[in-house]
């Protein structure tokens, strides 16, 4: 039953980009630390970092794309259930610390003793707890999303007010979190982690195992993803992302669909969010930023909306070019990289992957509209 | 130099201004009753032994008495009264060419030219600059300005000094000007409750005071207020919860005031926008861009006008604003020729087109400009403020309010009264109809994105005048606009008007409550709550809008 | 060379008294130099080039260029020439961590400069420290923090806060205080440091009003009416801002609007400089305060020497200097002669040969790096000109030596730093006799 589940929307597509993300965490970390660094296939220290960082952004695309893609919900504040899962995460990393911070306190984060905090605000505890705060990854984001969706779906907000609202949210929780009342370090947000279920996350072993946890993390998102997109709730998505309002008149109820996959796919963001934590070494306010959840949205559109696999394609082609670029020419990637935007928004109507596609019917991600067409 | 440490006495200065206002006042004739070498050792001295020193040496010019010390002393509030490296003497300095002639301060005649190197500038820190104010507000009280008189008289009210009643006395029995001699009596009711007047004085006094009824009358009616007994402290009492009752009610309006403000510049990096993506339906991440591009243009235009024709500074703007519109508004024209018109029909990839367009926008602009900032001025008749009873109104907030007013109303009227505005509406609501109808659609598509970009580099020339010209600048305004446009409800222009309006007083309503972050937090919850309730924005488009 | 310390706590003068050249001095000399043949030496910048933070590191990434073609052409170090590897973080923090990796791992240099923001330095610590490597970080900060692998050459908070309160009460006699400030952790730290300090002074409770804005605020005319409120109470009233540069330039045009006046609500900053003065006309401004460790006016042959090279390296005769250029210029000295001293670019010798090491700064003293990877700086109060420069007002009459652990916060005061060996902790309490930080 549950296979078949799960092969449901299984196509070839699907299952080289699943053999090509399990290969990438086997053979990387075993490049990186059987090989001495002389070798020619070894894989240094800092691509390791590099990969992992790149695969988790990957399952960020992805759990847009299950939004966007399937379900024609426009999520501008994508970034937020990222970055809750990543302070979900690196609070527990905080904790992790305990006494071997700089002031030496027993309990409090080395932010709250040198701004005089007397006592561990109530929503820190249970962090210590690693079970605790990997259900939190999940649960925070997903329960936002919940309530949002859920107030945000029976009003039938839709198209552009929907999108809007979700980057107000996510903006809403950027200036929230870069307030120091707040408990969660402000601007520098949470940083100089130690370890992760007692290994030490400066060593090269831990970091090629959180790039095997990510690749998995990502195979297993995929699955999931195509086993939604291939049931019969997958139809009825994109029967209402193409055409809600017959869906709805037919008889289904089209809010509790939307949810749904809204609150599964910003689930899969808050994963992805916190595998990215300790590798990156880092999260602050700044991963809330509007352009961070427009930028995901941009690598779904560019690998190519509605595909699955094209987003993964998006994420990795796009910010391989920023590392790239960033230290080719330093002064002038902004050009490129917004060229490139330009340049595969006419050249490619239907993202990277469409170069693929040999034929030539109506693209799958045959566009909604969500502007109501009229003047002033 | 090393560390001064003074004690916080009363600089010795203000005891002895006194002193010369009365003789002043009893306008003895200008003839030189000091000592001549006493007096040019103590200008000599301004230059010696720092701020403490040079605050000394002031006092024993006051206290000369001479008129001459007069022009020293403005010479010194400009910064240029140099003292001589090689032997200590002070001269007016007067730049003239590649050097600085020197003229001599007692007799004003030039005694010569300095090379550069071997003068310095006597220093001027704070302190020094309110002792000479001090000196000069009081010695200004019979000016024939009258605008320099009410800032004399200001300028007592402020530093109360008790040696300055006989002159204040003197000047308001001459005053004729009933508005500054208000402020006489006022400045005269602060000495009066400083000293040691009888009773009745100073009750007089007290009802001076809560006639002005403003934040410094309240500071000076608390103390006497908290004393707890007596007929005066009674009078305090009751004149300072009046004025705190009146002043509350005047900071409701004063918020309104910067709610209305902050609305307008709200309203004029959106309005651009309304059309764009409004009216168009193009997800225009750009928009910002086209903002700081006018913002550029006005910089642009500022350097030129500065270096060929300094004195048309003032009225840069308005060259500006024609420019900026052009600059934006072909910009506009050129990407809606290149990249948006193969786009229609497909609007959610504009934001991709146009979110790299914004990226070459900011690093083109910061290769040609540089990173950063770049001084636009205000002109002058932008700078400054004036008070409507206790409301204070800034010159240049007051010229934007109107200013995005005034271009609202010009857009409506383009749109309504205008054949390219029926064609735009024609072509919006009924792209293929349009065209049937002989419109040159593509024609209005280029012009229309073109009035959007252009309206939106205007925005910049208003903007440049309160924010930083940067390559930054359009990047701070882009989400604020969306949420304007979108809270007003897409396609509507009177929708983006009143949430511009609503926004910015809602913000600044909540600001003084809850600081500025959380208020603007709780705008943004209040646009999430509020587009709950009506799921098309403010004013949202009647018709059949069903499944759009 | 002397240099002299004034303002120095009692236990930095224990520190000072216990040697400090002669432990660094004597280090190293034995290591040879790197067994790597390189034909150049690598040297990292990590500013960033895009975003928000461009404004202000666009120019430090300049500098360093100026500064190591400026060695290149006496020669390099160790007689090789200088490389510089130009990379951008753009504002993003978690990927300054990325490019620190990068420039390590990489391209492999022996030094990098770089990092504006703290969050920027608090990303890239980690890594500096698992890769051990050097990094100069060249602007004022909060404190609270010393890692042996990063040289701090800004100004901690008792070289620049302090100093200019004091100058606030003893010359203009201010009483009431508005602490306004961004709300991150520079100004949390700071403000807190100077309420506590005032407090101990006799400043009240309702005389101080702390506000903080989000990043980039723009419109303020609320706070600054909220100013002009605080400051008619009849005390003397200073602002001390703490804003954060892109916030500055609405704040002083709002502040010049509404006719706050320096002679009678004096602000004075410790995030502006003559390059956020640029972007503004700043003859109203004209009496409101900086405190810095560099002003561009300061009169010294080393100084003028420095603003005519760089007018001349960016062909741009009106281009100003500031304070966090300096700190780079002590920095990037500071290394080369450490590199020279330990003969390798080996990160732990030259580490090791960095304290104690003296560098001419460019207001005519010497610079030194102390045990706790901080220098002595004089410190100077300037007031605003109408043609956008400093009037030097006030200045220390010796070096104060940065304090990375304040002693004016409960949980630091018991805390130092001192890298030397045997002690060699960044975190060492004098209380309980031990180094934070390890189990």
């Amino acid at each position: 039953m549950i296979a078949r589940f799960f092969l449901a929307g299984f196509d070839r597509r699907v299952a080289l980009a699943l053999i090509a993300v399990l290969a990438i965490g086997t053979v990387v970390p075993l490049l990186n630390l059987m090989l001495p660094a002389s070798h020619v296939l070894h894989v240094p220290d800092y691509m390791v970092a590099l990969i992992g960082k790149y695969l988790t952004f990957a399952l960020l695309a992805l759990s847009v794309d299950l939004v966007w893609g399937y379900c024609g919900i426009l999520s501008l504040g994508h970034g937020a259930f990222f970055a809750l899962g990543g302070y979900a995460m690196g609070m527990h990393l905080m904790r992790e610390i305990g006494p071997r911070g700089v002031y030496g306190h027993p309990v409090l984060p080395d932010f709250m003793v040198f701004l005089n905090w007397k006592e561990l605000p109530w929503y820190w505890h249970g962090f210590d707890q690693f079970w605790f705060a990997a259900l939190m990854v999940v649960l925070a984001p997903g329960l936002l999303a919940f309530a949002l969706g859920w107030f945000a779906f029976r009003s039938r907000v839709t198209g552009v007010y929907l999108s809007i609202i979700t980057q107000a949210m996510t903006f809403a929780l950027m200036l929230a979190f870069f307030r120091n009342d707040m408990g969660f370090g402000g601007n520098n947000g949470l940083t100089d982690f130690k370890d992760l279920l007692g290994f030490n996350l400066q060593a090269a072993t831990t970091r090629a195992g959180l790039l095997a946890a990510s690749s998995l993390a990502l195979a297993l998102g995929l699955l999931l993803a195509s086993a939604i997109v291939g049931s019969r709730l997958g139809k009825v998505l994109v029967a209402l992302r193409d055409a809600e309002g017959r869906a709805r008149f037919l008889g289904y109820p089209v809010e509790r669909y939307k949810l749904f996959v809204f609150t599964i796919s910003a689930a899969m963001a808050g994963v992805a969010g916190a595998l990215y934590v300790p590798q990156v070494g880092i999260i602050n306010p700044g991963e809330f930023s509007p352009a961070n959840s427009i930028e995901a949205v941009i690598w779904v559109a560019l690998g190519g909306r509605g595909t699955l696999v094209g987003p993964l394609i998006g994420a990795g082609l796009v910010n391989y070019l920023k590392t790239y670029l960033t230290a080719a020419m330093p002064d002038a990637w902004l050009f490129a990289l917004g060229g490139l935007f330009i340049l595969v928004t006419l050249a490619l109507p239907r993202g990277v992957l469409g170069l693929f596609d040999r034929d030539a019917r109506r693209p799958r991600t045959a566009a909604v509209d969500p502007i109501p067409k009229a003047a002033e | 130099m090393s560390p001064k440490r003074s004690d916080m006495r009363m600089p010795y200065p203000r005891r002895i201004l006194g002193q010369l206002l009365l003789w002043i006042s009893l306008c003895l004739s200008g003839q030189a009753i000091a000592d001549a070498a006493s007096l040019d050792q103590a200008i000599r001295r301004l230059g010696q032994g720092g701020f403490d020193g040079t605050e000394k040496a002031i006092g024993e010019l006051l206290a000369s008495g001479d008129p001459r010390v007069v022009p020293i002393l403005e010479a010194l509030a400009a910064g240029s009264l140099q003292v001589r490296k090689a032997d200590g003497a002070i001269f007016i300095a007067r730049q003239e060419g590649g050097e600085a002639r020197l003229i001599d301060p007692l007799t004003g005649e030039v005694a010569g030219a300095a090379s550069p190197g071997t003068m310095e500038r006597v220093r001027m820190n704070n302190r020094l600059r309110r002792v000479i104010e001090a000196a000069r507000g009081a010695l200004t009280l019979r000016s024939p300005d009258p605008a320099i008189r009410r800032q004399a008289a200001d300028a007592l009210f402020r530093r109360a000094d008790p040696d300055a009643r006989v002159a204040l006395e003197a000047a308001l029995a001459a005053e004729k000007d009933p508005a500054i001699a208000r402020r006489m009596r006022e400045a005269l009711a602060v000495l009066t409750l400083a000293g040691a007047a009888e009773e009745a004085a100073r009750l007089e006094a007290v009802a001076v005071l809560a006639r002005r009824g403003d934040r410094e009358s309240l500071a000076i009616l608390a103390p006497l207020a908290a004393r707890g007994e007596g007929e005066l402290s009674r009078a305090a009492e009751a004149a300072r919860q009046a004025i705190e009752h009146e002043l509350r009610l005047w900071e409701i309006g004063q918020n309104v005031w910067y709610g209305v403000s902050l609305g307008s510049v709200l309203l004029l990096a959106a309005i651009g926008l309304a059309i764009t993506f409004g009216v168009m339906g193009v997800i225009n991440m750009a928009h910002g861009e086209m903002v700081m591009i006018g913002a550029y243009t006005t910089f642009v235009v500022q350097e030129v006008i500065r270096a060929h024709m300094p004195g048309l500074s003032d009225y840069s703007l308005a060259a500006a604003l024609p420019l900026a519109f052009a600059v934006s508004g072909l910009l506009g024209i050129a990407v809606e020729r290149g990249i948006i018109r193969y786009l229609y029909g497909r609007p959610l990839e504009t934001l991709l087109a146009t979110w790299g367009l914004s990226l070459v926008l900011q690093q083109a602009i910061r290769s040609a400009f540089g990173p950063t900032n770049k001084e636009v001025a205000n002109p002058s008749w932008m700078s400054g403020a004036f008070e409507v009873g206790h409301l204070a109104i800034t010159w240049n907030r007051l010229w934007i309010v109107l200013f995005a007013l005034s271009l609202f109303a010009l857009l409506m009227t383009l749109l309504r009264r205008s054949a390219f505005g029926l064609q735009m509406r024609a072509v919006t609501q009924n792209r293929a109809m349009a065209g049937s109808m002989g419109i040159r659609t593509p024609m209005v598509d280029a012009l229309t994105f073109g009035l959007g970009s252009g309206i939106a580099g205007i925005a910049g020339v208003a903007l440049s005048q309160i924010d930083n010209v940067s390559p930054n600048l359009g990047q701070g305004y882009i989400i604020d606009s969306f949420m304007v446009v979108v809270f007003g409800g897409v396609g509507n222009l009177w929708g983006t008007l009143v949430g511009a309006l609503t926004l910015g007083i809602v913000n600044k309503m909540v600001e003084p409550h809850a600081g500025a972050v959380l208020g603007k937090i709780m705008v943004l919850v209040f646009i999430i709550l509020f587009i709950q309730k009506r799921p098309r924005g403010l004013f949202a488009l009647k018709g059949r809008a069903f499944e759009t | 060379m002397g240099f002299s310390i004034s303002l120095a706590s009692r236990r930095l003068r224990q520190r000072l008294g216990a040697g400090l050249f002669g432990a660094a001095l004597a280090g190293s000399a034995a290591l040879a130099p790197a067994a790597m043949a390189q034909d150049t030496i690598k040297v990292g910048i990590l500013h960033s080039l895009s975003g928000t933070m461009a404004i202000s590191e666009t120019t430090l990434k300049d500098v360093m260029l100026m500064l190591i073609e400026e060695q290149n052409r006496k020669g390099g170090v160790l007689g090789k020439k200088l490389e510089a590897v130009v990379v951008d973080p753009a504002s993003n923090w978690p990927l300054f961590a990325e490019k620190a990796r990068e420039l390590i791992q990489k391209d492999k240099v022996a030094a990098v400069f770089g990092c504006w923001t703290s969050v920027s330095r608090k990303s890239v610590l980690p890594v500096f420290e698992e890769l051990n490597n050097i990094l100069f970080y060249p602007v004022q900060y909060e404190g609270e923090e010393s890692s042996r692998n990063v040289f701090y050459t800004g100004a901690a908070p008792n070289q620049q806060a302090i100093p200019a309160v004091d100058y606030l009460r003893e010359n203009e006699g201010v009483q009431r205080w508005v602490l306004a400030g961004t709300d991150y952790v520079y100004p949390r730290t700071t403000n807190k440091i100077l309420e506590t300090y005032l407090k101990s002074k006799g400043v009240k409770d309702e005389d101080i009003l702390i506000n903080y804005t989000p990043f980039g605020h723009a419109d303020w005319q609320s706070i600054v009416a909220q100013i002009k409120r605080f400051g008619a109470a009849g005390k003397k009233t200073a602002v001390v801002s703490t804003i954060n540069g892109d916030a500055n330039v609405p704040f002083y045009k709002e502040l010049a609007n509404q006719g706050i006046n320096a002679k009678d609500i004096p602000v004075v900053a410790f995030s502006v400089g003559e390059e956020e003065l640029a972007g503004i006309d700043t003859k109203p401004l004209v009496g409101h305060l900086a405190a810095w460790n560099y002003f561009m006016s300061i009169d010294s042959p080393e100084n003028a020497d420095f603003i005519k090279k760089w007018q001349a390296f960016t062909k741009n005769a009106k281009r100003v200097t500031n304070d966090p250029m300096e700190a780079h210029y002590i920095g990037f000295n500071m290394w080369v002669k450490a590199v020279e001293k330990a003969g390798t670019t080996n990160p732990d010798a030259v580490i090791d040969a960095l304290i104690g090491v003296a560098v001419p700064n460019l207001s005519g003293s010497y610079s030194a790096m102390m045990p706790n990877h901080h220098i002595t700086k004089p410190v100077l109060i300037g007031e605003v000109q109408a043609n956008g420069q400093f009037d030097i007002v006030w200045q220390t009459a010796g070096l104060v030596v940065g304090d990375e652990w304040s002693d004016y916060l409960p949980d630091s005061k018991n805390l130092i730093a001192d890298w030397r060996k045997p002690l060699a902790c960044g975190n060492f309490n004098v209380a309980t006799g031990k180094c934070g930080g390890k189990d």
